[in-house]
């Protein structure tokens, strides 16, 4: 322990008015209380260790029920592990029951559970959209574009293949990719040629 | 090479005839305006005019590896005072120059002819593609309306620099009169792969005309000596792979493995 710090705050203390020493002091015990209270009732948010993937979504959501909004992510994450240990196509349909569920009890809103659901199971790339022209909107940021489909792809692998095996839908979008390279690589140039 | 193709002017007439319907999207409605006649022309003559340029290059350069072989058989580098040597090196440098003669000569064609499509395959591009559509729209174009499962309509994509020019040019008018009564998707790639390619193609014609401009005031200082230097081997070699390439070095992509045949689950979260 740094006894100078100690020192130093100990001495600060003293010169302050009583005051505004009880309400620090009133507010400090105010939260040590709340603290506690939390303490008794924060609910064990790991999930179920189990292999079977309706026994991991049931585990799922009753946590979620439980408070564990936070570590949605997470779960879909363990969830996607579970299901490649016995990847099959109905795996889709747990996937986007579990979804729509989510977004029923309002902890996903429609878009985020549409985003997510597409991301993971989807030949179309989440990345890639935008409200404006491409050579406005996406040209000018064409690298990160290409960056981010990349990482989705990677997701689509988790989700289509190894999770659904659903080959023909993650072949396609793996293609789709290579052309939207080659598609935005000539587009972009020809914008770019336009505006000199 | 005159090829089955290109002097038939019934066929490409009779072709055009059935495509350019197909192409201007005349029976899909609001279809990709991508492959208009105009474009359409630019690609067929830039294959005639590399066709040409092949005609008039193949026997040179066959003359000029064949006068290569002997000066390297008959031990000629560095023997100048063999008389043998001293005529085979100047016949290598009169084949030489008579190949710049040929290039320099349809060069200014070929570079006419590429810009030609490049600049209109680019106002396409931009107007179809790039201001037209958003990038989901890009996407959706590109995934068309394939059920899952069924054999995309693949164009070859880039990476055929092994083929003679004219061969890709033919490719590439057969791949738009296939695709053009396919799917606009298939449409949109050919587009961008004849473009990128029209672009690396100009650049490689202006270095090739200043190659040869370079390289013609070499030889003629070097008259005399009439060795091949290997400046001059470099030419050779540059206008044979981008004319002739290697063929039969297509690289292909790696399809995807044969599907289940299933019909996919589609969430009610799908887009």
């Amino acid at each position: 322990m740094d006894m100078r710090h100690t020192e130093t705050k100990r001495g600060s203390i003293m010169n302050r008015p009583i005051t505004a020493i009880v309400v620090r002091a009133i507010v400090a015990l105010g939260l040590l209380g709340a603290a506690g209270g939390c303490a008794t009732s924060t609910p064990d948010c790991s999930l179920a260790a189990t292999r079977n993937l309706d026994s991991a979504i049931d585990s799922a959501k009753s946590n979620l029920q439980a408070g564990c909004v936070a570590y949605f992510d997470g779960y879909m994450d363990q969830l996607l592990e579970v299901a490649a240990g016995d990847p099959q196509p109905e795996n889709k349909r747990a996937f986007s029951d579990f979804l729509i569920w989510s977004s029923d009890q309002g902890l996903l809103s429609k878009r985020q559970a549409q985003e997510t659901w597409n991301r993971f199971f989807n030949v179309k790339f989440v990345s890639l959209q935008g409200d404006y022209n491409n050579c406005a909107q996406t040209c000018p940021v064409r690298d990160d574009v290409l960056d981010n489909m990349e990482r989705e792809l990677a997701d689509k692998e988790r989700g289509m293949l190894k999770a659904s095996l659903d080959q023909n839908g993650y072949y396609r979008a793996d293609r789709l990719l290579q052309e939207t390279e080659l598609v935005l690589a000539a587009t972009c140039r020809a914008c770019a040629a336009g505006g000199r | 090479m005159a090829s089955e193709f290109g002097s038939t002017r019934l066929f490409a007439i009779a072709l055009l005839v059935v495509a350019t319907p197909l192409l201007t999207g005349a029976a899909r409605g609001p279809a990709l305006q991508l492959f208009p006649t105009t474009v359409l022309e630019d690609i067929k003559e830039t294959g005639q005019v590399a066709e040409d340029m092949e005609t008039g290059l193949q026997e040179v350069i066959s003359r000029l590896d064949r006068q290569q072989q002997l000066y390297v058989e008959s031990k000629c580098d560095g023997a100048v005072e063999d008389p043998g040597c001293a005529r085979i090196a100047k016949q290598l440098g009169a084949s030489y120059m008579e190949m710049l003669d040929v290039m320099g000569q349809r060069l200014p064609d070929m570079e006419r002819a590429v810009n030609s499509t490049r600049t209109s395959l680019e106002k396409r591009l931009r107007s179809e593609l790039g201001l037209k559509m958003t990038p989901w729209a890009l996407q959706e174009t590109l995934l068309g309306n394939q059920p899952d499962g069924s054999e995309p309509a693949q164009p070859k994509l880039r990476g055929r620099s092994g083929l003679r020019l004219s061969e890709r040019f033919r490719q590439y008018y057969s791949l738009v009169a296939q695709s053009g009564s396919k799917a606009d998707h298939s449409l949109a790639v050919v587009a961008s792969d004849i473009y990128l390619d029209m672009e690396e193609a100009s650049v490689l014609i202006a270095q090739t005309q200043e190659e040869i401009g370079r390289a013609t005031l070499l030889e003629e200082l070097n008259q005399s000596f009439g060795v091949i230097t290997p400046e001059m081997q470099q030419v050779v070699n540059g206008v044979k792979s981008i004319l002739f390439g290697e063929s039969g070095q297509v690289i292909e992509l790696a399809g995807p493995p044969p599907g289940s045949g299933q019909i996919e689950y589609e969430s009610p979260l799908e887009w």
